[in-house]
């Protein structure tokens, strides 16, 4: 098929439409080699969430605050010289959607857990999205990385990095600053580096896969 | 409920939240749940089912009910069905229950025949005779018995066992018809080495085993071999009589005596599971007089951080806890808006960013949230069902992202079904403003006059504030989860829940006014947006979103250009502005914006007259027998009244409903007035010849009155106090904190929470820690007189489980006291 040709020319996708047809292509291919990796953006109301994931799919920065009800991007990406399927969920923070979080908790490979260093309640909430993620998926640890937006906001800037350091090591995660502003800082890093993290739990792939086999049962 | 018989100065609420997660391991190998449901059970009673799963290996319900419990029970059950068939049931003990609070725990799912869930209690008599030699056992009667369907013919196994594991059983008849039966049996026993019971002289001999226990197991007889086990009691026998009621236990009541019951039992999966239980003692209402006080006072408090709404909020560690009971309370006693408006003037302070004011996740959003929980229900309902019930009638496809459909051909066709739907629900909530709560209104006036006092230069301001509660908060979640809000109880498909997603998307994207901004998030949404971000979109906000957030005000009329809200052609009475003008009627254009209402000789044309808003005093109809004419209004200004007759009944009632809920918040508003004309030197109505006199009638109150009657006052404060109560290390860190930086104010201490003026604090703080003292020692003398009046083993308090009077709280509130007080 033609596609392996389209796979090797390094996915400079202009469109979005060309990205999706990729999607299309590869969903319907099962014996596709290239692993999916389903991203779970969570935090607070207004961390911005959605301008770290467009600053990562769009390479821009929105200033206008839309709040997101739960939008979805997919996209190749080359991390560590392995190619892989981004599937980015982008989420609401507001906790009125909260009876919504659990759906995506439990399609989630990885997780970005954001807030805004300017916004103390947004840090305080962390260990809330932390436990529930756990929770939900049976596990005492899972591919969670905490990002800690805004920093280009020296002058407000709240909680500072020793803090957000000690929340990562008191919940055993790996920390992450970031900004989505121009010029982006972190941002293709912090992507990255959940997909990292989630080649290294190899144990939760295998287990996703098994569960579609036959199983016996474990207790 | 009242608990205590004779005791109606105290009460017991108990309340049940639980949440329905996923299942998983469900025992069927690879093959998914076909058609899987579950149930909720009090005991064997269900009182609420889920919606079914059609097809899942790891089925997922999400769904949640909250209730209060209205009867005493013992077992809170979760089961899981396929189609009819019992899968697999956890089952929870009632003062097990708190300790699962707040948090998602996975329970193992065990078989249902295996008997782990039993109910009912029976009355037994243990007599000790001859030196401790014989055994007298009597069954007086049980009662509560589970029925199996439909049956309940019950018999008692009564079998003595000793401490050589020998067994001796013997057995009651079998009562016919009855899950009360009354036995009144007596069985006698000798212990094993002495002579038969006929024997009359046992003295000399000596027995080769003592008295172990005593197992009374009850039995539904369906036939003479097939029986259904119903229950069990297991009595030590230490040489004591005994006479006393026993709940029935499970069997293996020795190894079940294990945290979970029937551990022993193989699981059949796991089932996902948020519980919250609450049981609030409630003592009579003025025990609590004075924190009802020290709350509803918040808002007088200055600065607003030593203030008691928000320093629990700050030190109850989840906010929604705080702010429910504290929402119910302030809007029962119409303290509401002062106190938000306090606590958004504060958080507004610390806000940088304007785009982000009231996005996150704080008090106000929590109180807010509550507030329009409480009083908007209705108006939620009455708003979007409509355009719901045609969604979930059709259930057309509604999917435009093209990498979600297998053809993309169908893409066109399903745009133009879910502009349907949007256009439906766009239509709906921009049409309802007049329906929306008094409070909702007053609540997103108070916290848009915030907004624009801070950021007076940011012109979109005005609207993201009240459109990031009114769409964010309040209408997209109901959109996206329906059956979560009561807005259908019907089956939501996963296709149908797509369309829900996108539809909610658009409007909140639509409410918020910056879809044509969008276009850098989802690609495929933007043709969406393109096709429905009309100007007349874009007014059809602007209009809803000023309508609910109406005010007359002063310093509104320094805003920029003002919105129209409606025009139209009426015909008005010469006010009487020119001194020898004729009091004539003529046709004139009215036109009413944000501002003013004001009137031309046509459309277009200059104005004639112009009223500000905060001029009209009240807006009420007027008697037809003032002029002899129908549809006639009036508006009241302070020096005159302008008469205004409709061309017909329903324009008349919408010119009326909207300028009445315009001027609703006008400081000035009337509370009386004159329902006739002043004619001739006489109010036609109350025959006053003084043109200036009060009016005679109260103006009318908005359509909507919350219904906060309902709000049990005493209950919510008493929750108020068990939070206070288990967070009260809290309470003792933050008063610490207090000290230190008044001794030390340059430091740069760790505290627990901000606190800005530390004395005024601590006085708060320490007033709310003496009254939550002081109430705990109520509670304390209330419940050692129910213990002390309550014999355990009595019917009412049967031995086995902890003693019903005494509740979960007991628990809970003596362990705090041990480290507290």
């Amino acid at each position: 098929m033609a596609l392996g040709n389209k796979l090797s020319s390094r996915f400079a996708y202009t469109t979005q439409q060309e990205l999706t047809r990729h999607r299309r292509a590869i969903t319907q291919a099962p014996n596709h080699p290239l692993p999916t990796y389903k991203l779970v953006v969570v935090g607070d109301g207004g961390v911005g969430k959605s301008a770290i994931t467009i600053q990562f799919f769009q390479k821009m920065f929105v200033a206008d605050y839309d709040p997101t009800i739960e939008d979805s991007y997919i996209q190749h990406t080359c991390v560590d010289d392995e190619f892989c399927v981004l599937d980015v969920l982008d989420t609401a923070g507001q906790e009125e959607f909260s009876a919504m979080r659990e759906q995506y908790m439990r399609k989630g490979d990885g997780f970005m857990i954001v807030y805004s260093v300017t916004d103390p309640n947004s840090f305080k909430n962390v260990p809330n999205f932390f436990t529930q993620i756990l929770r939900v998926k049976d596990r005492d640890e899972y591919p969670i990385l905490l990002v800690a937006n805004k920093v280009d906001l020296v002058h407000l800037r709240k909680i500072s990095e020793s803090e957000g350091r000690a929340m990562a090591n008191r919940l055993n995660l790996p920390y992450m600053e970031t900004s989505a502003k121009d010029p982006p800082q972190n941002i293709d890093g912090a992507f990255h580096e959940v997909v990292r993290i989630i080649r290294n739990h190899p144990k939760e792939l295998s287990e996703d896969r098994r569960r579609r086999r036959p199983k016996c049962l474990i207790m | 409920m009242t608990m205590a018989e004779g005791k109606p100065n105290f009460r017991v609420v108990e309340r049940l939240k639980i949440k329905i997660g996923d299942a998983k391991n469900l025992g069927k190998g690879h093959s998914s749940l076909r058609d899987g449901h579950c149930t909720i059970t009090l005991d064997q009673e269900e009182i609420f089912r889920t919606a079914t799963i059609e097809k899942a290996i790891d089925p997922f319900w999400g769904e949640e009910f909250e209730f209060e419990i209205p009867r005493r029970f013992r077992y809170l059950g979760v089961c899981v069905y396929e189609r009819d068939r019992p899968l697999g049931r956890v089952t929870v003990r009632r003062d097990q229950l708190t300790s699962f609070n707040d948090k998602d725990h996975w329970f193992p799912l065990r078989p249902l025949n295996v008997e782990s869930e039993v109910q009912g209690k029976i009355h037994i008599e243990i007599e000790f005779g001859e030196n401790r030699g014989r055994l007298g056992v009597r069954l007086n009667e049980a009662c509560e018995l589970a029925i199996t369907n439909g049956n309940c013919d019950p018999f008692a196994d009564v079998t003595v066992r000793y401490t050589n594991d020998k067994t001796e059983t013997q057995r009651t008849k079998v009562k016919k018809k009855t899950n009360s039966p009354v036995f009144d049996e007596a069985f006698a026993f000798t212990l094993p080495g002495l002579s038969g019971i006929h024997k009359q002289h046992i003295v000399g001999q000596t027995p080769t085993a003592d008295w172990a226990e005593l197992i009374v197991t009850l039995y539904h007889e369906i036939s003479s071999s097939n029986t259904v086990f119903l229950g069990q009691v297991t009595i030590p026998l230490q040489g004591r009589t005994v006479s006393a009621w026993y709940f029935l236990q499970p069997r293996n009541r020795k190894s079940s005596l294990r945290e979970d019951q029937g551990f022993n039992y193989p699981s059949v999966g796991s089932l996902r599971l948020k519980i919250h239980y609450t049981a609030d003692h409630v003592l009579p209402s003025h025990n609590y007089e004075r924190l009802k006080h020290l709350l509803l006072n918040s808002h007088a408090v200055v600065p607003t951080t030593a203030s008691t709404v928000y320093l629990l909020g700050e030190i109850i560690p989840n906010k929604i806890d705080s702010a429910q009971p504290i929402v119910r309370i302030l809007l029962h006693h119409g303290q509401i808006i002062p106190t938000i408006k306090a606590l958004a003037y504060w958080e507004i302070s610390k806000v940088t960013d304007a785009n982000t004011i009231f996005r996150g996740n704080s008090l106000v959003s929590k109180m807010m949230d509550e507030s329009m929980h409480i009083s908007g229900m209705r108006y939620l309902h009455e708003t979007l069902r409509p355009p719901l019930e045609r969604l979930l009638a059709e259930r057309r496809p509604c999917e435009i992202d093209p990498a979600r459909v297998k053809d993309t051909t169908v893409i066109s066709h399903n745009l133009a079904n879910l502009k349907i739907y949007v256009e439906d629900v766009f239509k709906a909530i921009t049409t309802s403003a007049l329906k929306c709560p008094t409070v909702m209104c007053q609540l997103f006036h108070t916290l848009k006059e915030v907004a624009i006092k801070y950021f007076p230069e940011n012109k979109e301001i005005k609207y993201s504030v009240v459109s990031g509660f009114i769409f964010l908060r309040f209408f997209a979640p109901a959109i996206l989860g329906p059956r979560l809000f009561d807005l259908t109880k019907e089956q939501i498909d996963s296709q149908t829940n797509r369309t829900l997603t996108l539809v909610s998307k658009t409007i909140q994207s639509l409410g918020n006014l910056v879809c044509s901004r969008s276009n850098f998030k989802e690609e495929y949404m933007s043709s969406m947006y393109q096709s429905v971000y009309t100007e007349q979109h874009v007014t059809a906000v602007r209009q809803f979103l000023e309508i609910i957030s109406a005010s007359a005000g002063p310093e509104e009329c320094t805003q920029d250009t003002p919105v129209t809200l409606k025009e139209g052609m009426l015909t008005k009475r010469a006010q009487g502005r020119k001194k020898f003008g004729r009091k004539n009627f003529k046709q004139r254009y009215f036109k009413l914006t944000t501002r003013d209402l004001s009137y031309a000789k046509q459309k277009g044309k200059e104005s004639l007259c112009t009223i500000t808003l905060s001029d009209i005093l009240a807006v009420e109809r007027l008697q037809q027998e003032s002029f002899n004419k129908n549809n006639m209004f009036q508006i009241i200004q302070p020096e005159r009244i302008l008469y205004i007759q409709a061309n017909n009944c329903v324009e008349e009632k919408e010119w009326v409903d909207l300028l009445t809920k315009m001027c609703f918040s006008n400081n000035k508003r009337l509370t009386l007035y004159h329902p006739a004309a002043f004619i001739n030197g006489t109010w036609l109505c109350c025959k006053s010849n003084n043109e200036r006199t009060k009016g005679c009638q109260e103006v009318s109150t908005s359509v909507d009155h919350i219904q906060t009657s309902s709000v049990d006052v005493d209950r919510e404060l008493s929750r108020i106090h068990a939070l206070c109560v288990t967070h009260i290390d809290r309470f003792d860190s933050v008063l610490k904190a207090c000290e230190c930086k008044a001794v030390y104010p340059g430091d740069r201490l760790c505290l627990p929470i901000l606190i800005e003026d530390p004395k005024t604090t601590f006085i708060t703080l320490s007033t709310l820690r003496e009254i939550i003292y002081t109430l705990e020692q109520e509670h304390r003398t209330v419940l050692r007189t129910i213990a002390r009046e309550t014999k355990y083993g009595s019917k009412q308090a049967p031995i086995g489980d902890d003693n019903y009077l005494l509740l979960a709280g007991r628990k809970d509130l003596s362990a705090h006291h041990q480290k507290v007080w």
